[in-house]
């Protein structure tokens, strides 16, 4: 049966690992990105979700530098965003080692690119990365360009435009929560699992390891963590094996460190 | 000496394959030219994209003649991964109909869903059986047996005896297929950590 996956989220600029709360406070440095994926590599996570948040010319080619060299070492698969426009960027991110690329602003301002991307490269290697908030009760807007521009689009709403538009999973995070390890958005776990027919990545304020239970529970196919590892005493080690003890379908590591 | 010819038709992650191949200890060529794959001990056809657009990519610069006269009558070890597992087919129903490689004989069609509204594409780690003995698989102990997916589409292999390992994701569905110098993954065992690196290294070593 298909495993749940835990995946590590990094945030990058200019080529160091960096984290926020809520996408704007209290950046904090969370050290060179290779040397800790190669950790998590060592710990058996099942992926990497590595999205470059200052996308400039510089920033740009430092990820493909790091892509290129992570997957020298690491063999597992990797998915790569921030600021990516053109189709000529996907090609390079694939090229450097990337196995999926994430969509975001692009996404919005032209949905479908997305299709033709899709086309082009494989339904599987294009993950669609939504950012949303919660403006008013009840009522959520997804946020393009880093969490700063409102869109009119409601979140369940556009992530099954983007499955239509045949994109492989979509990935979440709630602005509100990220960074803050008050748990993830369930509610929107539970109603857009329930929508999409492809695989969900859940990030976004996870903060212990019943939080990584509660949105299995919920239905995601992953979840996606950074505070957790970077600021905490818990590693993958230790999630994957309280999610085993709960009955949670992970991958039983096979390495003799774990 | 061993050499492996990696062959590039123009799109995706090839460079991995590359990598996880030089890790194995050997050299690896990223390549569409004849003359290096001549060269070559070992062919792998990696897996990027969509099925009708790899058939194209790779007629436009020649490949399946080249890779025919390499694989039949050459007879050189051949290794398939994903998207170059189902090309081996005879042909594949994703995003129409498309006519493969026909060399292991079979069809290409959608994995379905199925009762438990499973998710698509497979994406992830899953177990696998093996339900043939093969040197692809040789020394991988049981607690080994997982690797990482990512498909929409799965190889209906028409001989059971070709099949070396199934797979499940509601029905079950062919993992590994063989048949002489021929083997073919539909996981990525470049991406598959430890268990990926074993099998890419019983195919350095194999001796069809």
């Amino acid at each position: 049966m298909l495993k749940k996956r835990i995946i590590p989220k990094f945030l990058l600029r200019n080529g160091r690992l960096v984290k926020y709360v809520r996408f704007f406070e209290q950046e904090r440095e969370a050290g060179n990105p290779i040397s800790t994926a190669r950790v998590y590599n060592d710990y058996g996570v099942d992926e990497f979700i590595i999205l470059d948040i200052a996308a400039n010319e510089d920033s740009r080619r430092g990820v493909l530098e790091s892509i290129a060299e992570m997957s020298e070492q690491i063999f597992m698969p990797f998915t790569v965003g921030g600021g990516v426009r053109t189709l000529g960027q996907i090609n390079d991110l694939l090229r450097a080692g990337a196995d999926k690329v994430s969509l975001n602003t692009q996404a919005v301002r032209e949905p479908n690119f997305v299709k033709t991307a899709a086309q082009t490269f494989g339904d599987q290697c294009l993950t669609v990365s939504i950012d949303y908030k919660e403006f008013a009760r009840g009522v959520f807007r997804v946020f393009t360009d880093g969490g700063r521009k409102k869109t009119p689009h409601e979140p369940v709403e556009w992530a099954l435009r983007m499955q239509d538009m045949n994109c492989g999973e979509i990935l979440i995070t709630p602005i509100d929560r990220d960074g803050t390890l008050s748990g993830y958005d369930i509610d929107m776990v539970v109603r857009l699992s329930e929508a999409l027919d492809i695989p969900l990545v859940v990030s976004g304020g996870c903060g212990g390891l019943q939080h990584c239970i509660d949105a299995f529970n919920a239905g995601a196919s992953a979840v996606g963590i950074s505070s957790l590892f970077l600021f905490t005493d818990h590693s993958p080690i230790k999630l994957r094996s309280h999610l085993v003890s709960n009955g949670i379908n992970v991958r039983a590591s096979t390495s003799s460190r774990n | 000496m061993t050499k492996v010819a990696i062959i590039d038709y123009g799109r995706g992650n090839v460079r991995s394959v590359a990598n996880a191949v030089e890790y194995c200890g050997v050299d690896a060529a990223v390549t569409a030219d004849a003359q290096i794959i001549d060269d070559a001990t070992h062919i792998i056809l990696p897996g990027v994209g969509a099925f009708g657009d790899a058939m194209i990519a790779l007629r436009a610069r020649g490949l399946p003649d080249v890779l025919y006269r390499q694989v039949f009558e050459k007879g050189k070890p051949f290794l398939g991964v994903c998207l170059g597992m189902q090309l081996l087919a005879d042909r594949s129903a994703e995003h129409g109909d498309h006519v493969g490689l026909g060399w292991i004989s079979g069809d290409v069609i959608r994995l379905e869903p199925g009762p438990d509204a499973l998710k698509i594409p497979h994406m992830g780690w899953n177990d696998i059986s093996v339900t043939r003995p093969h040197a692809l698989m040789a020394r991988l102990r049981s607690e080994q047996l997982n690797f990482y997916f990512v498909h929409s589409h799965h190889f209906r292999v028409d001989d059971p005896e070709a099949v070396i390992a199934v797979c499940g994701h509601g029905a079950p569905f062919v993992a590994v297929v063989g048949k002489d110098n021929l083997v073919a993954a539909q996981f990525h065992p470049e991406k598959s950590q430890d268990s990926g690196i074993e099998i890419l290294e019983n195919f350095i070593a194999w001796t069809p």
